[in-house]
């Protein structure tokens, strides 16, 4: 009884093995050895992925600068980061142009283009639409809906900072954000400037 | 039967002389001591060291240039797994075993911590769901109860964050935790592992209820599969524990629908289109009463009494006491079940479910018009006479099996 018919591999079909299962059979040494080693290498291919697709989006991205304010930059806890508020995270009612009511979670594309250097919402649509170069297209999610607006999520809201930069910052400092929109849609922050009102000039990474 | 059975009662038999000194030492022999005592040592020291390198390596995270930290991230994992294989080798099956599960929480925190360092956070669920891959790769490779419980959790982190953060459900993630783990169960069964992955896939069932926004008693439509899952299962009590979460969860929703189901508003919240919701649990009840007629288990039907769907009666008095009937059938049918078959942990579970149920139905049904101290009263004279009726039912049951 204990033997399975083939005792090969794992993938017995699941309807042969439903009657009474053949318990499963140890893997044989060196098939696990080998395995491990390439789920190995494969799990520090993909690590390396992720740095080069963090590389690629600044390196091949199209820059856009948002307006920011910094929420409780006073708050900063060990490992630091700041938590970033964008003018383009609260979106007015009117610039949305789907066919029903924005629910919250749900993905929006977000139509961005450049006022006075810094980019602003123009349009949000449920799918995502066709632009003129003079505008680009950011993915969000509905983080919350109101009456009269709605606020988004993109994925940048947090920013993270080598340690106490973010006492430097008074609360609500106006800042601004350089982010990098990969052309596969990945977006991410390239740099944050302090902007010149505050008494603080100076720039931070 | 485990060494330590054998042990701490096997001196008891040969005092009764059951067996002999001579036999005593065979049957030692049988069950060899596991170097578990000795490779807790290392490992505690490993941990020590392990903690106080992570200590110097966080307080100069950031401070260090990229691609040291990607070195360091890289490093650490490849050697857990590495370090692993070299004990695991040479026997020591827990230490072995703690540095796998620890080079799979590295692969996790690699991946963390280098989008954290490209502030790619947030934006896609490849990377979490990759660690979830890994888990189920390694426990299928390692054949480990301990890398099937960390990759369950990781399953639940990743679907937590997928729905919490990014607002959506990975399906896939999903199908994978009860594919991968699920199947391997199937082919390993387990207790253990059994109640683990159950509540893991309950959690997710969970998070994608809420997250459609749908009725919250679809919830038991999945939940029901997991359940009918444990009646194909061939090992028994594999099966029980893989059914635990669902019926616990059922319970509790009965439970709750007895005490507040009397509100119209809270009764409309549970009422799916009826047709719709009654074919899919049909579906899934069949399935569950053909895998008990197969393995001849027919008799654990009653289970299905939580699930009558009693939301769809009109709010009021009616519900809580139609629920309430339902509990009585429910906890009763446990407690007959467990006296013949002279079980005696399900006796005290089925005591504890009728007490519990005996409870609600009296603060349900007195709570309103009776004053309180004849309602505290008559509520702990019904309670002790309950556990006195209880108790010499279950000493009755279990006099016939202990002779002395």
């Amino acid at each position: 009884m204990p033997t399975s018919p083939d005792s090969s591999a794992f993938p017995t079909p699941l309807t042969a093995a439903l009657p009474t299962p053949a318990p499963l059979p140890p893997m044989h040494e060196s098939r696990r050895r080998l395995g491990v080693r390439w789920l190995v290498v494969a799990q520090v291919l993909f690590v390396l992925g992720v740095a080069a697709a963090g590389y690629a989006t600044a390196a091949l991205g199209r820059i856009i600068t948002l307006r920011t304010t910094a929420i409780d930059p006073r708050d900063l806890l060990y490992g630091d980061h700041l938590n970033l508020n964008y003018s383009i995270s609260q979106i007015p009612g009117h610039l949305w142009r789907g066919s029903s009511v924005p629910r919250r979670k749900q993905a929006v594309y977000v139509v961005l283009e450049s006022r006075q250097g810094n980019y602003e919402a123009v349009a949000v649509y449920a799918q995502e639409p066709t632009v003129p170069a003079s505008q680009v297209v950011l993915r969000g999610w509905v983080a919350d809906t109101f009456r009269r607006s709605m606020r988004l999520r993109y994925g940048f809201e947090r920013y993270y900072v080598p340690e106490n930069t973010g006492r430097k910052l008074k609360p609500k400092q106006s800042l601004r954000v350089q982010i990098s929109i990969a052309p596969w849609g990945q977006a991410r922050i390239k740099q944050v400037d302090v902007l010149p009102p505050s008494p603080v000039p100076t720039t931070t990474p | 039967m485990s060494r330590k059975v054998v042990e701490t009662d096997g001196l008891e038999w040969v005092r009764k002389g059951i067996i002999s000194p001579e036999q005593h030492a065979q049957l030692l022999a049988l069950y060899p001591a596991e170097q578990r005592a000795i490779g807790l040592l290392p490992l505690l020291g490993s941990l020590l060291i392990g903690l106080s390198a992570l200590s110097v390596v966080a307080a100069n995270w950031q401070e260090m240039p990229e691609l040291m930290r990607l070195g360091l991230l890289l490093g650490s994992l490849t050697g857990a797994y590495a370090a692993a294989e070299y004990f695991l080798r040479r026997q020591y099956e827990a230490l072995g075993m703690g540095l796998v599960g620890l080079g799979l929480i590295l692969f996790g925190a690699g991946i963390v911590l280098t989008s954290q360092m490209y502030q790619l956070i947030g934006y896609d669920l490849t990377g979490l769901l990759a660690w979830a891959v890994v888990g189920i790769l390694l426990t299928w490779l390692y054949r480990s109860q301990f890398v099937f419980l960390l990759t369950v959790i990781i399953g639940g982190i990743v679907q937590g964050y997928n729905t919490g953060q990014l607002g959506v459900f990975s399906y896939f993630t999903a199908a994978l935790t009860a594919g991968g783990l699920g199947y391997y169960w199937w082919r390993r069964p387990d207790s253990l592992l059994g109640g683990v992955l159950a509540t893991g896939l309950l959690w997710q069932i969970a998070l994608l209820v809420n997250h459609l926004h749908i009725k919250i008693t679809w919830f038991f439509v999945p939940a029901m599969l997991i359940y009918a899952a444990g009646d194909w299962q061939a090992n028994r009590p594999a099966g029980r524990a893989l059914q635990g979460p669902p019926l616990v969860a059922a319970f509790l929703f009965t439970l709750g629908l007895a005490l507040f189901g009397e509100t119209e508003t809270y009764a409309g919240e549970l009422r799916p289109p009826l047709l719709v919701y009654l074919a899919a649990l049909g579906a899934v009840l069949a399935l569950s009463l053909w895998g008990k007629h197969t393995r001849g288990r027919l008799s654990s039907a009653t289970d299905w009494l939580l699930l009558l769907p009693g939301f769809y009666l009109p709010g009021g008095l009616p519900l809580a006491v139609a629920t309430l009937v339902v509990l009585y059938a429910y906890s009763g049918s446990v407690l007959a079940r467990a006296h013949y078959e002279q079980n005696q942990d399900r006796v005290t579970l089925g005591t504890a479910l009728f007490i519990l149920t005996t409870a609600v139905a009296y603060f349900k049904l007195t709570w309103g018009f009776m004053d309180k101290s004849l309602f505290f009263l008559l509520g702990g004279l019904l309670l002790l006479g309950l556990w006195w009726f209880l108790r010499r039912r279950a000493t009755q049951t279990f006099s016939v099996k202990a002779p002395d």
